[in-house]
């Protein structure tokens, strides 16, 4: 089974590194992946765009040309949403991406990374951080909320790819982003899809499988 | 008299020659310094350790008469081969011959990158002010005035730049650590028809210097201020004239940077 | 939850494989999208773990490090440098060098976008000037192509063996998608390949003299020296082809793809196999010497028909119709310009080729 996720926002954002993380969670459970940054069959221009391809046997084409997944840190990149194959899921940073209008046949769901990372300013590595830089974190926790597994059995992974991924010097971010994740992982739970108003009636399907269902 | 005289007994069957009959026109530096070379390298016992380098130029056919390994690097590139082999093989004694077109135009880029890391390599450079093996093109070291095939009415300063200064261009630089300039030809003396060979003797030293420098891991770099009779169209011994009238005090002979020491020693 | 294999770009997995393959100098000059090779060389000289590793330089310009690089390799060393599009173009005279004085040397261009400066996405544009020669001079290089990053990791062993048995450059030619790419791969577990260095240029032992020149200035000495080469570069096209078949068994449409176009051909050959229609794949693994060989034995076992996918104006399109020589249709599917082929563009020209109609074979063919 093979499942193409594309990453999308501007530079600063962590976009590869949220890709990054989310490969090696794939082949933190066995699977084979490839991963690309901004190449592809189409090419729009200033943005940052990773690609993560995974699947169970060795992987033919590490292109995307239809995403099952795409993730939205930023408003210029809703470009991509045509893209996503239908019944696709879009994940949008609803903190920095103002208004999402009706996608019809598209899986919507909002999370409010930025505000979520800037409150765990408690969990910052010097004091006085900024935390909203943990947003892809928070996407990142999202992103797996959408599968199935409880935060549980999802955190032993995660913790395995920030202590492989992350560089010395951000070593000292990792109960930061571990916290992060969580928020993120949580809030696609506790809230699913069709929680913030943005989203259309009736268009956006439950965010999880087996999760809260919307309220 | 007695330093040519001291230099006419060199002269004689040496391992590190081959024996083959150079190319080098009669009266060209190319042949004395070919020798020196030779004896040089004898003296360090290096033979069997000595790789030289011949560049493109008159030097091209060197290691036809050096008795020693050799690799003929592409046209200017000389500096950058002696490094990659210096670099793989720190225990060989690397040095190179190249041409003022060669090392001061064409190459110049790889020999102030050589000098500016100080590669413990060994640089000769022969300038005759001129292209001698393309047949007497205007080179970067041509004096001002000088006819060359490509400078028909003399070299115009004003366009085409003044007579190029490699060895104080190093001398700019932190890397080199032995910068020295040999006025090689035979010189004038005060006598019409007599000339002295001191350059000669001061070339060899100079060489065996710039070995000791190398060895000791540092970049030396010999100028040797020559003559190309054949193509500044006039005879031999109006070569050496020239040279020692406009050349020298245009390219002062002279140890410009002794980092070690060597020459005190 | 299981161990976490390695997961490389593939400029990085080519920098390993070249160190496991016993890499003892590189030289190079930055520029994208080749830079993460020496990148990743820069951290590892002197390390315990590539014993052979010793130099790391980054050069003044690609003219100097590919002239460092002729200076190591004169010695015997294993010795690679790397570089894109416009490096490798600056590159072609020391290459023509290294050929003509018979220098085993490692040159890696991961292909950008062209002409000029053009951009960083991904072109097989430099397919003619690394299988041509690419300098002046009648010469040939051995030039090879991987498809996925666990092949940049294994090709620099294979690069270093068949330079250094035939003592001559060889050239990885790989793309700005493969060489940011990343792919899982196994950790290889090869051990560097000893070859004979008596030729090297390490001091002279009494009589015995080793000239490492290009030189021939005397007619006769050149014109032998040229045939020389001449019959190396035909013992190796005769040896040294290598390529891979994807279900081409029964292909009706046999798709001739390199590096990321023949993963891009992999993906189309399933998905139109499971339509029904019998399509297969050839990849050149040695793009010089080309696998001729083997476009001869599938036009022989009655393939009549080739798609070519490669991204470019069609240059290897040539290569597939020499060796098809009017026995089979042969057509390009080309883009250029960082983009690449949709999968639906590939579909559609396998389809049209599928059902055009059975294409002119030579007459002992048809007579057959």
């Amino acid at each position: 089974m093979r499942s193409e996720a594309i990453v999308a926002g501007h530079g600063g954002q962590g976009v590869l590194e949220l890709a990054n993380w989310l490969a090696y969670y794939h082949l933190a459970n066995g699977r084979h992946v490839a991963s690309t940054p901004s190449y592809g069959p189409e090419t729009r221009g200033g943005k940052v765009r990773g690609s993560v391809v995974a699947a169970d046997a060795p992987i033919d084409s590490p292109i995307i040309e239809t995403p099952d997944l795409l993730v939205v840190m930023n408003t210029p990149s809703l470009d991509f949403v045509p893209m996503l194959r239908p019944g696709g899921t879009l994940l949008v940073n609803r903190s920095l991406v103002a208004e999402v209008a009706p996608r019809p046949g598209l899986r919507v769901v909002e999370v409010p990374a930025t505000d979520l990372a800037a409150g765990l300013f408690a969990f910052a590595p010097e004091p006085g951080l900024d935390t909203s830089m943990a947003a892809n974190a928070v996407v990142f926790g999202a992103i797996l909320a959408l599968g199935a597994g409880e935060w549980a059995t999802v955190r032993g992974p995660v913790e395995e790819v920030f202590r492989h991924t992350l560089t010395d010097r951000k070593q000292a971010y990792r109960p930061l982003d571990l916290r992060a994740t969580e928020s993120g992982f949580r809030w696609v739970r506790d809230h699913g899809a069709g929680a913030l108003p943005a989203t259309a009636p009736g268009a956006p399907l439950a965010a999880s499988n087996g999760g809260a269902a919307p309220p | 008299m007695s330093a040519a005289v001291g230099y006419a007994t060199k002269w004689g069957a040496l391992p590190t020659l081959t024996g083959a009959p150079t190319h080098y026109c009669a009266g060209c530096e190319h042949g004395t310094l070919t020798r020196l070379l030779a004896s040089a390298i004898e003296a360090r016992q290096a033979r069997e350790r000595a790789v030289l380098v011949s560049s493109v130029g008159c030097s091209v056919l060197a290691h036809e008469y050096l008795n020693v390994d050799a690799v003929q690097a592409p046209h200017g590139r000389a500096p950058a081969v002696m490094a990659g082999i210096k670099r793989a093989r720190p225990d060989l004694l690397v040095f190179g011959v190249q041409g003022d077109g060669d090392a001061v135009s064409i190459g110049l880029l790889e020999l102030v990158n050589a000098a500016n890391r100080g590669e413990p390599i060994s640089i000769f450079l022969v300038n005759n002010a001129i292209y001698g093996m393309t047949g007497g093109q205007m080179a970067p070291t041509t004096p001002a005035g000088m006819v060359t095939t490509t400078t028909p009415n003399g070299r115009d300063v004003a366009t085409t730049g003044r007579p190029f200064d490699a060895t104080r261009l190093l001398l700019g630089l932190d890397g080199p650590a032995y910068l020295r300039r040999v006025f090689l030809p035979v010189a004038p003396t005060g006598s019409a028809d007599v000339f002295n060979a001191r350059g000669a003797l001061d070339g060899e030293a100079a060489i065996r210097h710039a070995f000791e420098v190398q060895e000791r891991g540092g970049f030396s770099f010999v100028e040797f201020v020559s003559t190309c009779w054949v193509n500044w169209k006039v005879s031999i011994l109006e070569s050496k004239r020239y040279a020692a009238r406009v050349l020298a005090p245009l390219f002062p002979p002279g140890l410009y940077r002794d980092r070690f020491g060597v020459e005190a020693r | 939850m299981t161990a976490l294999p390695e997961f490389l770009k593939g400029n990085e997995a080519l920098a390993y494989g070249a160190l496991r393959a016993g890499l003892t100098a590189f030289y190079g000059y930055p520029i994208t999208p080749s830079s993460e090779i020496p990148e990743t060389l820069a951290a590892k000289v002197g390390r315990p773990e590539f014993p052979r590793f010793r130099v790391f330089l980054q050069a003044a310009s690609e003219l100097e490090a590919i002239n460092l690089a002729i200076g190591t390799a004169a010695t015997g060393a294993r010795t690679m440098t790397a570089t894109s599009g416009p490096g490798f173009s600056l590159k072609q005279e020391g290459i023509s060098y290294a050929a003509a004085m018979e220098l085993p040397l490692l040159i890696v261009n991961v292909n950008r976008a062209g002409p000029g400066l053009g951009n960083l996405g991904p072109e097989q544009s430099d397919y003619f000037q690394a299988t041509r020669g690419g300098g002046h001079g009648g010469y040939r290089t051995i030039v090879l192509a991987p498809d996925s990053v666990p092949e940049m990791a294994r090709l620099p062993a294979l690069a270093f063996s068949l330079a250094f048995r035939y003592r001559t450059p060889v050239i990885v030619l790989t793309d700005a998608f493969l060489g940011q790419l990343k792919e899982d791969l196994p950790v290889p577990d090869v051990a560097p390949e000893e070859w004979d260095t008596s030729w090297a240029a390490t001091g002279a032992r009494g009589p015995v003299r080793h000239v490492l020149s290009s030189l021939h200035l005397e007619l006769a000495d050149q014109n032998r020296h040229s045939r020389h080469l001449a019959a190396k570069y035909a013992e190796i096209a005769r040896t040294e082809q290598r390529s891979e078949d994807v279900a081409t068994d029964d292909a009706d449409v046999v798709l001739v793809a390199f590096g990321i176009c023949a993963r891009l051909a992999r993906a189309a050959v399933g998905s139109m196999r499971a339509r029904g229609l019998r399509v297969g794949l050839l990849r050149p693994i040695t793009l010089a010497p080309f696998p001729r060989d083997r476009i001869d034995d599938l036009v022989l076992s009655g393939v009549r028909r080739f798609l070519v996918l490669e991204l470019n104006h069609g240059q290897m399109v040539d290569d597939v119709a020499l060796a098809a020589a009017g026995r089979a249709e042969v057509r390009g599917l080309t883009e250029v310009g960082g983009l690449l082929p949709t999968s639906a563009a590939i579909g559609a020209a396998v389809e049209a080729m599928a059902v055009s109609p059975t294409p002119l074979v030579a007459a002992e063919e048809v007579d057959a």
